[in-house]
């Protein structure tokens, strides 16, 4: 690697690597999102993907090498990138209709990379120097690519030996409370900020909060320190419903419904190492029979059988609070019987098979029309109440999904650190010295599928309360792919690493809006790139970091 | 003196009472094994019964079934070419490359291109041999644009994580399947990728009354010759010889001075090469690519690699001719609903994983593969 810098392959190799990420970001539309600012937006992505990929040259080789490598990439990532560009405005102005095959390479999109008006794009109005640039752009970003690839390496080796100083420890400790309050004060209705959304800078705020608060819990000693945050800390989370106006609840609603669920998949996949692609099977189940309890009319089959029986079928059967038992027994059922066959399957055929059995559960919800009314789902499910007072709305779902949070938690909490949960922690590292050990296998592994099972049972009827109708598209194959990258976006085996996960990818996307579209090859890249930089997750339990950093040590030396 | 005789006593009581439990636990494996033979017996019983009771109360003509036979080995020649790279694959690296089926879905939309600019030169209105040469052309750019994808997916998303656990490959291949998908939905936008057939491979012809498309009869020729390929790289080249080196035992491979890293590079080359054929034979026979066309035939492919035996090339092939036959006689035979009929794939899967593990054709695997 060293010989090599005279001809400077990595800055072209670099440079290519960039258009890819360039190439493809224009392709899915992304420049046409910023508008104006698309030019910076693009020459930040640049810097940073060359800022990345330059971190090891800077400390190998002086500032003037890494200049020169990042001027060469940036200037074959910018001239590669102009042609595209250039090419794409080129049919576009000449009248060809690209968009019946490329979908996002419209007008707006292309005159986002020139700063230029659409109408000059679609006219074929630019001039010459506009098809420049781009590359200027591109230019300019990889020589910036470069310039921070110098100075994080400088900041990196000056601060190597200095430990944080005891105040950081506090302010982490604080950061939550302080978050908390600038949500109270944005919400008086004299505050204002410019013309920004109040709203959703509040949501964020509220999200933040918690992710700090989780952070905050981390950075306490243990002991009494440590109780007396979480203390503190669960006040501050439940006085949280009380200050978000409805839609701030409606979304924290669906994260926290997305964390007793995560809780739950935590406990097959993050304690019990079974990785279960299958999971909405059983937050399906849950919500179907929640709507078969409350809703009996929807359901032509069961409204017959009602009838037969002289039941009334105009009302619901039992109340949210007693369906809850009934859906926990339904759902553990149904974790043991999905359970069963596949207890022999390991890893890679057990997430095959149980993404099947997620596939023919939908297909019986879509296709048993009989009892599920199949597409047209079934429709006005009782809200849950109390003495008689209607608990639909979003606050109050909100405040029944952080205390099906808190129970859920707890539970998963105990039973961690239960003769199960050891049991569950040795058949995920070895399944056969676990058997030696005397595990039961047969028995810790439906214990596992049906307490799992049970949690997104009820988040499933939680959520069915929430939507008030549901429908078999509710229950896709993405909610098990969400599930699953939320545990492991936060760290598997980790239940605040489920609150953070849950916030980072049901919360955030909210508050971002416009990213729906990019939502899903968001969480896909967002995957690929933790399993290779952070398997362990945001906030990993402690075990499993040791776990996969023990591993990891032996593996850069065959990598390099 | 005492101590020591305590001990040994002690140790010849535990060798005993582990001897004991390991008798017990082999009798135990021996009763279940017997178990699962009788209920596996009960099971093809009670299916071929119901299958015989319907075909005797629906009376289908004789026909009828000889057409669904026959679309049950162009489905099967299909997922026999995107069993074989799942087989490949997980043959070398012992993990499953769950993006497989999107590898194949990309081969076709780079096919579909090829087309769109074959049409527009006008080739496929040309003389006969100029089309056929332009279908070839057509297959050729898919399994290039899917050898490009695969190659890319494996040193984006998998090379780094080679010795990762297990578990951590397979999230990486999950994410990379679905980033995959949805970025061809994002670029090529909702609408499908229509393929048009020229006039030379639409319609067909009939042996008696049963009718054969062109399409289907390419297909199936295709995949044989492809497999034959295949085959024959596998067991009579270098390289082939190399890649059973390393799927045998990659260290020792390694040793003996095969370059892993390629073998591997070539591995996924080679089967992203017959994925790619498929997508773009799957583009002519259902006249249409969508973002999500390689999902479920990417299962069902993995399903017949299963049931063939994972890692066994013939094996690939049988299990994919087994499942094409059975999904599209099943439905009918069993007298169910022909939505229900992906069940049937999943449902064979989940009972040959349960009662014959090492699948049809494979040898027993050792406890890790499994």
């Amino acid at each position: 690697m060293t010989a090599t810098t005279r001809r400077d392959p990595r800055g072209i190799h670099i440079g290519l690597i960039g258009f890819g990420i360039l190439a493809y970001l224009t392709l899915i539309g992304l420049p046409g999102r910023f508008g104006e600012a698309a030019p910076f937006v693009m020459a930040i992505v640049t810097a940073v993907i060359v800022a990345l990929a330059l971190r090891g040259e800077a400390q190998r080789h002086p500032p003037a090498t890494v200049m020169r490598q990042a001027l060469i990439a940036g200037a074959v990532c910018g001239a590669l990138t102009a042609a595209l560009v250039g090419i794409f405005a080129a049919l576009l102005g000449n009248g060809v209709r690209v968009q019946p095959v490329l979908d996002k390479i419209t007008p707006p999109n292309v005159a986002a990379w020139y700063g230029a008006p659409v109408l000059a794009v679609a006219r074929g109005q630019l001039g010459a120097f506009d098809f420049l640039r781009p590359f200027l752009v591109v230019l300019l970003g990889g020589v910036a690519g470069g310039a921070l690839a110098i100075a994080l390496h400088r900041a990196a080796s000056r601060t190597r030996d200095e430990r944080a100083p005891a105040w950081t420890r506090w302010a982490v400790i604080a950061l939550p409370f302080v978050l908390l309050l600038a949500v109270v004060v944005l919400g008086q209705p004299a505050v204002t900020i410019g013309g920004a959304n109040k709203g959703t800078i509040r949501l964020l705020l509220a999200m933040l909060a918690i992710a700090a608060g989780l952070f905050a819990m981390r950075a306490a000693n243990p002991g009494r320190e440590q109780s007396a945050v979480a203390i503190a800390l669960l006040a501050g989370l439940a006085a949280l419903p009380f200050m978000l106006d409805q839609f701030q609840n409606a979304v924290m609603g669906i994260v926290f419904i997305f964390v007793m669920m995560g809780l739950g998949l935590n406990i097959v996949v993050g304690y019990a190492g079974l990785l279960d692609l299958g999971y909405v099977a059983f937050f399906a189940i849950g919500a179907y029979a929640y709507a078969f309890l409350s809703a009996p009319f929807s359901s032509p089959w069961f409204s017959q059988q009602l009838a037969a029986w002289g039941l009334p079928t105009d009302q619901p059967l039992l109340s949210f609070w007693q369906a809850i038992p009934v859906v926990m027994i339904l759902a553990a059922i149904g974790g043991i019987l999905l359970g069963t066959p596949v207890l022999r399957l390991r890893g890679d055929y057990l997430a095959i098979v149980t993404l099947g059995f997620g596939e023919i559960i939908r297909l019986f919800m879509l296709n048993l029309a009989d009892l599920t009314n199949g597409p047209r789902g079934l429709l006005n499910l009782a809200p849950p109440t109390l003495f008689g007072y209607n608990l639909g709305n979003p606050r109050d779902i909100f405040i029944l999904a952080l205390l099906g949070t808190a129970v859920i938690a707890f539970v998963a909490f105990r039973l961690e650190r239960s003769r199960i949960g050891r049991a569950w922690v040795a058949i995920r590292e070895d399944e056969d010295a676990a058997q030696a050990m005397g595990v039961d296998l047969v028995r810790i592994k439906l214990m596992a599928f049906a307490i799992g099972a049970t949690f997104a049972g009820v988040a499933g009827q939680l959520y069915a309360a929430r939507q008030v109708n549901i429908f078999p598209d509710n229950f896709s194959l993405f909610v098990s792919i969400d599930a699953l990258a939320l545990i492991i976006v936060g760290g598997m085996g980790s239940i605040p690493g489920v609150v953070l996960g849950a916030i980072t990818l049901k919360g955030l996307p909210e508050v971002l809006r416009g990213v729906d579209e990019y939502r899903i090859v968001l969480f896909a890249a967002l995957l690929v790139v933790m399993m290779i930089v952070r398997p362990e997750g945001l906030l990993p339990s402690e075990r499993r970091r040791m776990e996969l950093h023990g591993e990891a040590e032996a593996a850069p030396e065959q990598a390099s | 003196m005492r101590e020591r005789g305590w001990v040994r006593a002690l140790q010849s009581r535990i060798v005993s009472q582990s001897l004991v439990v390991a008798s017990d636990v082999q009798r135990r494996a021996q009763t279940m094994r017997w178990v699962a033979r009788a209920i596996a017996l009960l099971i093809v019983v009670a299916v071929v019964a119901r299958a015989v009771a319907v075909s005797l109360t629906e009376g289908y003509p004789l026909t009828f079934w000889a057409s669904q036979l026959v679309n049950g080995l162009v489905l099967g020649g299909v997922y026999a070419l995107v069993a074989l790279g799942y087989t490949l694959v997980y043959g070398i690296l012992l993990m499953i490359n769950f993006a497989h089926g999107e590898v194949m879905m990309i081969g076709g939309v780079a096919g579909f291109f090829a087309l769109q600019l074959a049409q527009a030169l006008g080739w496929m209105s040309g003389p006969a041999g100029l089309v056929a040469l332009a279908l070839l052309a057509v297959m050729g750019v898919g399994m290039i644009g899917a050898m490009l994808t695969g190659v890319t997916l494996e040193r984006i998303a998998y090379r780094p994580l080679r010795n990762a656990p297990r578990l951590v490959p397979l999230i990486s291949a999950i994410g990379a399947s679905l980033f995959l998908q949805y970025s061809v939905l994002l670029i090529f936008g909702v609408s499908p990728l229509v393929y048009q057939r020229p006039a030379l491979i639409s319609g067909g012809f009939r042996i008696g009354p049963v009718f054969i498309p062109y399409t289907g009869l390419i297909i199936f020729l295709t995949s044989l010759a492809l497999m034959g390929a295949l085959f024959v790289i596998v067991q009579r080249t270098r390289l082939g010889r190399a890649m059973r080196a390393v799927a045998a035992d990659r260290d020792a491979a390694a040793l003996m001075g095969v370059d892993v890293n390629q073998i591997i590079t070539f591995t996924f080359l080679l089967g992203s090469a017959l994925a790619g054929a498929a997508g773009v034979m799957l583009g002519f026979h259902n006249s249409v690519i969508k973002f999500n066309s390689g999902f479920i035939p990417g299962l069902k492919a993995f399903t017949a690699a299963v049931m063939g035996g994972i890692g066994n090339i013939p094996g690939a092939m049988v299990g994919a001719l087994v499942l094409g036959i059975a999904e599209s006689i099943g439905p009918s035979a069993l007298g169910i609903p022909a939505e229900y009929k992906d069940i049937i794939a999943f449902v064979l899967l989940v009972l040959v994983l349960i009662f014959r593990p090492q699948g049809l054709l494979g040898e027993a695997l050792a406890e890790k593969k499994v």
